[in-house]
């Protein structure tokens, strides 16, 4: 077996911030010098590609590639900014039915030869979809907001990778707005963590930020450091790859906006 | 449709050993850890007059507490509370119809690790998840339900009409709790921490109380 980590971004709900995710930490993990491939196995819905600006570059996609019409080269494609990162679509809108677990094996088996991480962003549910994703996924990602709904559903998959044999299985918790969460008007970090039970990889602030970058095509990562989330996932490849950085504190977060708005406050007065 | 009640969650008040202290001057602390509102009485083995227990009502009223029920193993505790209008129970005989349709406990299947959203573990007896039921989760036994964890999904013991079948847990929170053919929504205040609870019905109601060794051990 290789070393190569083939990661699945998963959540159970829809639009909680799996692509995101996976876009994110794809830049993130080849700005550290590793060689990455974000593959888009909720093709059904595809827009991993959008999300990265590199729609207009796909000519081929894995299904191709396993009937032999393209070779894996033809089909990967590179992201401009970071040669590192590489994008394969597990298939086309159009074309559903066509991918089983033992497709999503060969295809995972081709990448693992040239790559060190693989990133399968997951279609929402646990249907079939969800199943084929996870077929040949060695460790998984599961993001969640703190919402009841999506903790529940995030529950829910986690019971599924375990059945799976599916290890580690690691939690980003999306979407966390500090002043919600210190008015109770939101799960707590606790809160969630206390159901869900697993260790708890990174926290991504709400950060408008995020849609920005989204339309643009140029995820939060390829920029400098300076957005909350842009950070959180810089923190997070690096926690992948065994780095010790602390987690960033709702309570702290939110104590230094208050500081930042009473200096400015105080700069207009004077 | 089914009729979805309300738990109701029970105070139990221990009178102190009789051999030990006086259950007077043991009351003062004993009401320091004891939540206000209705109660269960159990007087173990102190022989009450009515006096005795008039005095006892009358202190546990004006720290805000009534007694529901009173339990004792002395014949004559029960006459004084009759008399004064208080419900007894000599302890010892449960009730012979609770007795009769406590399901036999013919098997007893274990489920270390955690239950999670989705998952539905069943047993045709008891049943013992040593971690969490998660809210989502749901769990059934023909007898009974134990949780060595906490219960925050769903329960359902005596599935097949036990009437006697009880679920236990470290920390019972659950969404709802399904005895027979009962079915009540979960507690909305917290379980007492460190404490395991239990949830049995009385009286058709689905009521919850801290856990008795005692009975668990009959079956
Ligand atoms: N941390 C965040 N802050 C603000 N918006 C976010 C954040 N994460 C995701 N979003 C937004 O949420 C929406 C859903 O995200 P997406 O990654 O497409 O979810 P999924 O792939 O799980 O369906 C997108 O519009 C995205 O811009
Ligand atoms: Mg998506």
């Amino acid at each position: 077996m290789s070393t190569t980590r083939i990661i699945l971004i998963c959540s159970g709900k829809g639009g909680v911030g799996k692509t995101t995710t996976t876009a994110n930490l794809g830049i993130a993990l080849a700005r550290r010098g590793v060689n990455t491939v974000v593959l888009d196995a909720d093709f059904g819905l595809r827009n991993l590609d959008l999300l990265l600006g590199l729609e207009n570059r796909i000519v081929y996609t894995a299904q191709e590639v396993l009937a032999e019409t393209c070779r894996l080269e033809q089909a990967l494609v590179k992201h401009k900014q970071e040669p590192n990162l590489a994008l394969l679509p597990a298939g086309n809108p159009r074309m559903l039915e066509w991918l089983t677990p033992k497709d999503m094996k060969a295809i995972v088996a081709l990448l693992e030869e040239s790559f060190d991480y693989v990133l399968i962003d997951c279609p929402a549910g646990i249907e079939a979809g969800f199943k084929n994703a996870a077929a040949a996924a060695r460790e998984a990602v599961v993001v969640t907001t703190p919402e009841v709904a999506a903790v529940r559903d995030a529950d829910r998959v986690i019971g599924l990778l375990n059945t799976q044999g599916v290890s580690p299985v690691q939690l980003v918790l999306n979407r966390v707005r500090p002043k919600m969460m210190s008015t109770q008007d939101m799960l707590s970090v606790d809160d969630v963590t206390d159901i869900l039970a697993l260790p708890l990889l990174g926290l991504v602030f709400e950060d408008e930020q995020v849609i920005v970058s989204t339309n643009r095509g140029e995820p939060l990562t390829l920029g400098p450091a300076n957005s909350p989330a842009a950070q959180a996932y810089t923190n997070i490849a690096g926690r992948l790859q065994g780095d010790d950085i602390p987690l960033m504190d709702p309570a702290k977060a939110r104590q230094g906006l208050r500081a930042k708005m009473r200096k400015l406050m105080q700069t207009k007065i004077f | 449709m089914e009729l979805i009640l309300e738990v109701r969650r029970v105070i139990t008040l221990y009178l102190p050993d009789r051999r030990l202290q006086h259950w007077r001057d043991a009351l003062p602390d004993l009401l320091t850890s004891c939540p206000a509102g209705r109660l269960d009485l159990h007087c173990g083995d102190w022989s009450l007059t009515c006096t005795d227990l008039r005095d006892l009502q009358r202190i546990l009223e004006v720290s805000g507490r009534q007694i529901h029920r009173l339990e004792t193993t002395v014949p004559e505790t029960v006459v004084s509370a009759a008399a004064i209008g208080l419900e007894g129970r000599l302890w010892g005989d449960s009730p012979p119809d609770a007795a009769r349709e406590s399901p036999s406990p013919r098997s007893l299947m274990v489920h270390q690790g955690t239950l999670r959203s989705g998952d539905h573990f069943q047993s045709d007896g008891s049943l013992l998840v040593v971690g969490d039921v998660n809210p989502g989760a749901r769990i059934s036994a023909a007898a009974d339900v134990m949780v060595w964890g906490r219960l925050r999904g769903v329960a359902h013991a005596g599935r097949d009409g036990a009437t006697g079948a009880k679920i236990v847990s470290l920390h019972l929170r659950p969404l709802q709790l399904r005895i027979a053919s009962v079915v009540a929504r979960g507690p909305e205040d917290q379980p007492v921490a460190g404490m395991a609870e239990q949830a049995r019905l009385v009286d058709g109601e689905i009521v919850i109380e801290p856990a008795d060794p005692q009975s668990m051990a009959r079956t």
